[in-house]
Order: C-alpha cells, then structure tokens, then sequence
C-alpha cells in the first residue's frame, strides 16, 4: 500500500496562529514527497477538526496522518481514536508538536514558522516508514493487595471489599489502626479519633472480602498490571491465632515489662501483648527480643496459664504467595526525631515532649489517663508550643508538614480545657488552616486564651537569668511583631515534629519499582491530575507516603486510589502500549547486558535457548536496552532506525 | 510609583560574599531568637534583613544594630533557609565603613586594635592592644578593668612585654598580599 500522507496543521485559536504562520506551513508540507492533502484548521482537536481527518481518509484515500498542534501528552489519543474510526491502525498517526515546541518558546514569527516547518517535515518522514501496530489486551485479576493498616489503609481496603472483591490487607505491626489510634482527638471538629477509627478497623477484621494480615512484611514482588505475585512474609508471633481469644492470662502472668511503643514509650507492656485495647486482630504477640524463655531459655509462663493452648514457642515465619491484579501501597509516615534539634532540647530536658507523646499522654487511656502531667507528678501551669520543628528547614525537612499548625492549636484547646488555669503560648512562623472549619478553630483558639507568639525560637534551656526563671523551661524567641527578643519561663514544651517519610521507603519504592522524590516520599503519576497513580501500573498510593497530609485528606486519597483499582477490575482487562521492545533471536548472542539495564525488570534470559526475552505487558518502551544492545538485536517498535532516521534526514531537509 | 526605595541597597547587600540568599528569608526570626546579644541591638538580626530588603539603608546603617554581633554564629547554624545572617551582618559593616557611617559604638577601633597588634607581633599583645584601645576610646574606663588585668597579670596571662611569632616576615609577606598591611 502506497503511502498517502494527510498534513493538518492546527491554529490552536491564537495559540499558535498568532506565531507560526499556519498557512505557510500547510503550503509546504504539500511540496513534500507522499502528502496528497494538507490543510489548516481552527481546532483540529475538536469535532469537526477530527472529521476532516475521517473525511479524507475515507475521500480521498489518506492512509498516514500528521496532525502539527500541541504536545501528543494532550491529544494524540484523540487522534490516535480519530484516526482509528476512519478504519485505519491507530499507528499511522504523527504528531508535530508546534505549540509547546515552537509559538509558545519565541515571540519570532520567522523562528516560529520555520522551526514548524521543520518538524512537519520530521514528521512526514517518519509517518512514511510507520507500521500498524496491535495492543494488546491482559487480563486483571479481581484480588487486590493493600499495603499498610492505618486510616488510608483501612479506607481503601473496605472500599474494595465492600464492592464485593477481594482483599489482603498487610500491615507490619501486631494490629491494624496506625497513627490514627495513637491520637487523642481530631482537629477541628474535636472528634474522639479511636471512636470513629475502631468501627472501621473492626469492620475490617469482621470483613468476609478481607483477608487481614497483620505482623506481616512484603518480601518480594514480581510481575506487572492486572497479574502480580507477591511473597508476603507472616512473622512469627509464637501465638496461634486461631486459638487465641485475647483474654489476657498470658499478659498478667508475663514477667517482663517493656516500653510500648504504642504509648511512645510513656508506659510499659509486656513482652507477650496485644498494642491496645481495642486491637485488631485481638490476639497477642510475643516480642521475642524480650521475651525471657527466648532469652534465657526457661520462663513460659504465657503458655502454662493459656487456656487454650494457643501459645506455640515452636512457631517460625511463614512464607506465602498471593496474586493480585492491583496494589494499593498506604505505609504512612514517620514522625521526626526532634533530638535532632540539640537546641529545643529533647532527650536532654525534661518536660520535653514530641507532639505524639503528648498526644498518649491527653488520651484517657494513655499513660496517665489522659491527665497533664510533669516528670515530678505535678500539673504544669504554662505550656510552650512550638510549631515547624523539622519542617520549613532546609537542615531537616524543606517541605511543610501540614497539620502541624493545626494539631498544635489543637493541643492549646486540649490544653485550656484539661488543666485549670493552663497558659498556653503557640510559638509560629506562619499559621497555616487551609481546610474546612479549619480557620475558625484557629479563632476559637484565639478566643480561649491561647497566646501567639510570632517567631520561631531560637532555643529551649534550663539555664536561668533570673530568679523567676529558676526550675522553668525557658524559651528564648523573637517576638517578631515587636522585635524584641524575649526569654520566656515555661513548665513544659511540646515541638510540633514534623512528618517524614518511613525508613524503609526507598526499599518499599524498589520492591514495587515505583519512584521516591527527593525527600523520599512516593512519587505520584501527575501532581495535579493523576495524582493516586504511579508510573508503574497497578501500583497505587494513598496517604503519607506520598506526601504530608492530614485524615481527611487522606481518606479522600484512599478512597480515589479504591475507584481507580475497582475501575480497573471492573473491566476486567488493560491494555498494553504496542510500542515495546523487541529482541531479534537471531542476532541475540546472549550476553544479557539488557537484563541488567532494563528499569522495568521486563527482559529474562531464557536459558533453554541461550536468549534474552522482552515481557511485553512490563516493556514502559523506554529504549534503554535498545541502545544498551551490543549486538544491535533490539528494535523499539515504532522507534525503528528506519523511522529516527527519516525523522532526522526531515528535521534537516 | 512607589515610594519604597527599592533595591539597589538589597542588590549590593546580595552581592557581598555568601549573602546571595537574603531573598530567601522567611522572617521566622530564629535568628534573633539565638542572638547572644540581640537584647543590645536596635534592630534584632531579623529586622536587619528585613530593613535590607525594605531598601532602608540609612536608618539601618546609622544605628547601633550591626555593631553589636559578636560572631558566634548560632543565627547561621540555626537559620532554617541558610541564609547565613552573621555573614550579612559583617557585609554591612564593611559597606558602613566603606561609606564613611560613623559606627555608635566602639567596635570599629576595637576591630582596628586587634588588627594592629596581629600585624606588629603575629599575634595578640594584650596589653599593648587593650591600651591603645583605651586610648582611642575612653582612657578612663581602662580604670575599670583594672582588677582583671592584675589578675591577669598575676596568673602569667598577660605579660607586659610582647611576643613575636616565628617567621614573623612570612605572616607579614601574607597579610600584604591580602591588601590589608597598610590599611590602619
């Protein structure tokens, strides 16, 4: 079949008219060899822009397409379809990028309608040598694997299984609930945060379309989209869980008394227990760096008094493999190490606390039963708040963590509200509510009595000036507003840490070959328009470990990344982008450089037969292994040398 | 127009050695929240910058504010921007200096006593520095030190004769290259 070439060059309003002469344009691509129609048009992307490619495609027996607009990013799926309608394969399309690439970088209408010129004539050339390409269709498998068990966790998985579909829920620690349940209330509707998370996390563990697995770790990860297996490693908690009814025999008779890092080591556990009260699942754990029979190899006290046989010192870690056709990762966050700080004094100071450990200690069922107290028992009389600890800091973390603002005012109402008479001081640089109700509570703070101070001090001592100083917490500050510098004595300081990123995500990032940024958040596919995705697909984030935010921003994210997995289940199958890779066995010697360079982990070597393979379905066409290849034994479907070459020879006629 | 005298005062601060991030100062003031001699400037180290960039250049100069740093540094360790203040403190001075401000206090002949004695002896002479400070400035408030320079004296700490370094030439050939030897 001859090639005939259609040329439609787009005016994109003003967008490109007002600086490409279009009509030039179109006038040369009717001198270049194969074109037998060009034209210019108002908007090619709109209805009637797209039927005059039908038009003539039909007419006049146009069979390769080059449509000069804006970047293929935007439109060359609409014309790709267009092109497709008309009955031709969707790959004998080109797309000229004349917007971004050249009236939209020089206000020069020569340099515009030349550089146009050129790339229209790239673009021919390369049309010329295009070939029909099939996608192809994989199928999806309807399971899908949640990663992590706090609120983004708990969310997107009952979305999923309330739909009907399957679910793992993996979760690391002994139970589901993460940061969520560790807080005291929530900003700024005052919501009692474990009375609206428990219904949830039960409904989880009662879920019939949830298998929960807690104390578990993903180990590794392989295949693509719609069909990946995942080796998920069960710790050993030493506890039968179908055994154990959580009655806590075991916990009273345990001789060993932990810090628990539930209560951010403000109260002990035991080395056998259950994190919490309200845990789900409620069934115990042995900690076995602390547990004595692990340790000295005699005690079992736990297994002498359970009832039920449920303690199993033989247990070991369990390997199983599970697959899925979608992966929702929600691992959280972390909070920053204030003692990092060596100036606020944390570690050091007493009466010194990160803004979790304060929230344990206002908790009713935290550590001293949600009362205020000071390392000598007695009730702290004014209390410092010092926000962006952290964050806003080119030393720690550049970024701001969002709900710091809004969890320290939340804590000078707790405040004013727990401890009779209580002078709080909330020490800024900017105060930042963007949310709803979340501008009014800083007013209803205000109204309380909460003092601000703005200024981020400069340190917290013990060191007194004076007598009035002595036995206080001293903050020394700016009061920017007056520009002074001002000492003030307080009796308990509580930093508003910031938000990182868990320790482990670069190595969570590897395992499901998604990218981190520079902070070592998750990556998402677009900030602003895909921003649940990633560019690996079926790999979904949601939550913190994509970026600080707070819980309801958080749940919006996790029920989004639930839509865009059930969408995906709920068509059964996806398409795989044609232009892949592919590896001429001929001329393949086998050396298996391409294993090593592909990012996408698509090309295995084939023992049997001494070659390299591309996984179509993994294949991002990326080009990497193409060049990488010493035997030049791989082509880049429709990015043949054929096709470069005649771009090139275009882009220099 | 506006009447904000805009910025040639901020262009020649941002030029001057490691001061090229002013613009990026967020006025957190946890600079003079750290200053360790905040409580004697006019305008804290926040206010300095902020006056920079509000192009307030005689005001600024004119008062006491720059004078007083003592170059600990804890306003650049702990800038959140790094935007490193002491730096753009002493920049200051030296543009004072430049444009013949007459600074309100005495660190500039403090400065200038020091620097002498390091070019005479290759190091400080006490003594001998603190005296001709004195006699620059106020003679009489040497009176008040008294008691620490006797027992200073007393201790070995500072004798009355000075003592030359070794190589003395080579410090010299040094500080001439640095343009520095003849400017007293």
């Amino acid at each position: 079949m001859e090639p005939r070439i259609g040329v439609y060059v787009c005016h994109c309003g003003s967008n490109i008219a007002a600086t490409v002469d279009v009509e030039k344009v179109a006038e040369y691509a009717r001198t270049l060899p194969a074109v037998v129609v060009s034209r210019d048009y108002k908007f090619m992307c709109s209805d009637p822009g797209q039927d005059l490619i039908k038009k003539d495609i039909r007419e006049l027996g146009v069979n390769r397409v080059v449509v000069a607009s804006c970047s293929p990013l935007m439109h060359e799926p609409t014309f790709r379809r267009a092109v497709q309608e008309a009955g031709l394969n969707p790959y004998y399309f080109q797309m000229a990028n004349v917007r971004e690439h050249c009236s939209w970088v020089t206000e020069s209408r020569k340099e515009a309608t030349e550089k146009a010129r050129a790339l229209v004539s790239a673009a021919v050339r390369r049309v010329y040598f295009h070939q029909p390409l099939e996608s192809k269709e994989v199928p999806v498998h309807p399971d899908t694997l949640v990663v992590g068990g706090g609120i983004a966790g708990i969310q997107a998985a009952l979305e999923i299984a309330n739909s009907g579909h399957k679910v793992c829920l993996v979760e690391r620690e002994p139970s589901i609930g993460g940061h969520m349940m560790q807080l005291d209330k929530t900003f700024p509707t005052l919501d009692c945060s474990a009375c609206i998370l428990t219904p949830k996390m039960s409904m989880v563990g009662a879920h019939p379309s949830i298998e929960l697995l807690t104390y578990s770790e993903i180990d590794t990860v392989s295949g693509y989209v719609g069909n990946f297996r995942v080796k998920i490693r069960k710790k050993a908690r030493y506890v039968d869980v179908d055994r154990c009814n959580g009655c806590g025999t075991c916990i009273t008779k345990c001789p060993v008394k932990v810090d628990s890092e539930f209560d951010e080591k403000l109260s002990k556990r035991k080395a056998i227990y259950v994190p919490f009260a309200q845990a789900v699942p409620n069934v115990t754990t042995i900690d076995r760096e602390h547990c004595t029979y692990f340790l000295k190899g005699k005690c079992r006290a736990c297994e002498k008094f359970c009832e039920r046989n449920a303690i199993n010192f033989e247990q070991e870690d369990e390997l199983i493999e599970i697959q899925v056709g979608n992966v929702i990762l929600t691992t959280g966050y972390r909070l920053f190490d204030p003692s990092a700080i060596k100036e606020y004094g944390y570690g050091r100071l007493d009466n010194v606390l990160t803004s979790l450990e304060f929230e344990r200690m206002v908790n009713s069922a935290g550590p001293t039963s949600g009362h205020i107290l000071l390392k000598n028992g007695k009730e702290p009389e004014s209390i410092a708040i010092i926000h962006c600890v952290g964050s806003r800091d080119v030393k720690y973390h550049e970024y701001c963590s969002r709900v710091c603002c809004m969890y320290g005012m939340k804590f000078a109402h707790l405040l004013l509200e727990h401890v009779q008479g209580a002078k709080v001081y909330e020490f800024y640089i900017d105060i930042r509510s963007p949310g709803k109700g979340y501008e009014e509570f800083y007013n209803r703070v205000q109204r309380e009595g909460a003092v601000f101070f703005r200024g981020r001090p400069g340190e917290v001592t013990d060191v007194a000036l004076t007598p009035e100083e002595k036995g206080k917490l001293i903050v020394q500050f700016e009061d920017t507003l007056v520009g002074k510098q001002r000492r003030l004595p307080v009796d308990m300081v509580v930093l508003c840490s910031g938000i990182e990123p868990q320790s482990d995500s670069q190595e969570m990032a590897h395992k499901f070959n998604i990218s981190i940024g520079k902070e070592k958040f998750f990556t998402e596919k677009h900030p602003k328009l895909d921003p649940v995705a990633t560019m690996t697909d079926g790999v979904f984030i949601a939550g913190c470990c994509q970026g600080p935010r707070d819980i309801p921003d958080t749940v919006a994210q996790a029920s989004a990344a639930a839509a865009r997995v059930l969408a995906l289940i709920n068509k059964g199958k996806v398409e795989i982008e044609a232009d892949t890779a592919v590896v001429d066995e001929d001329r393949c010697s086998g050396c298996r450089v391409c294993n090593l360079l592909c990012p996408y982990n698509a090309i295995t070597y084939i023992e049997k037969d001494k070659v390299s393979r591309i996984n179509e379905a993994l294949c991002k066409g990326c080009g990497t292994c193409v060049a990488g290849c010493p035997s030049g034994a791989i082509t880049h479907r429709h990015f043949t040398n054929e096709q470069i070459d005649a771009e090139l020879q275009g882009i220099l006629a | 127009m506006s009447d904000i005298p805009h910025t040639t005062f901020l262009d020649e601060v941002a030029a001057l050695p490691a001061c090229g991030k002013i613009n990026e100062c967020i006025q957190c003031g946890v600079c003079s929240g750290s200053c360790s001699t905040a409580t004697h400037w006019e305008y804290p180290p926040r206010k300095v910058i902020a006056m920079v960039r509000a192009g307030m250049k005689d005001e600024l100069l004119k008062s006491n504010s720059i004078w007083f740093c003592v170059s600990c540094y804890l306003c650049t360790a702990r800038c959140p921007r790094d935007i490193k203040p002491a730096n753009i403190v002493h920049g200051l001075e030296s543009i004072a200096i430049k444009e013949g401000y007459k600074p309100p206090t005495t660190t500039t002949t403090m400065y200038r006593s020091f620097a002498q004695s390091i070019v005479d002896h290759g190091r400080v002479y006490e003594f001998g520095f603190m005296l001709k400070y004195f006699l620059r400035t106020n003679p009489f408030a040497a009176l008040k030190m008294l008691p620490m320079a006797i027992q200073l004296f007393r201790h070995g700490r500072m004798p009355l004769a000075p003592k030359q370094v070794k190589g003395k030439e080579e410090l010299t050939t040094i500080i001439n290259k640095m343009g520095e030897g003849g400017d007293r």
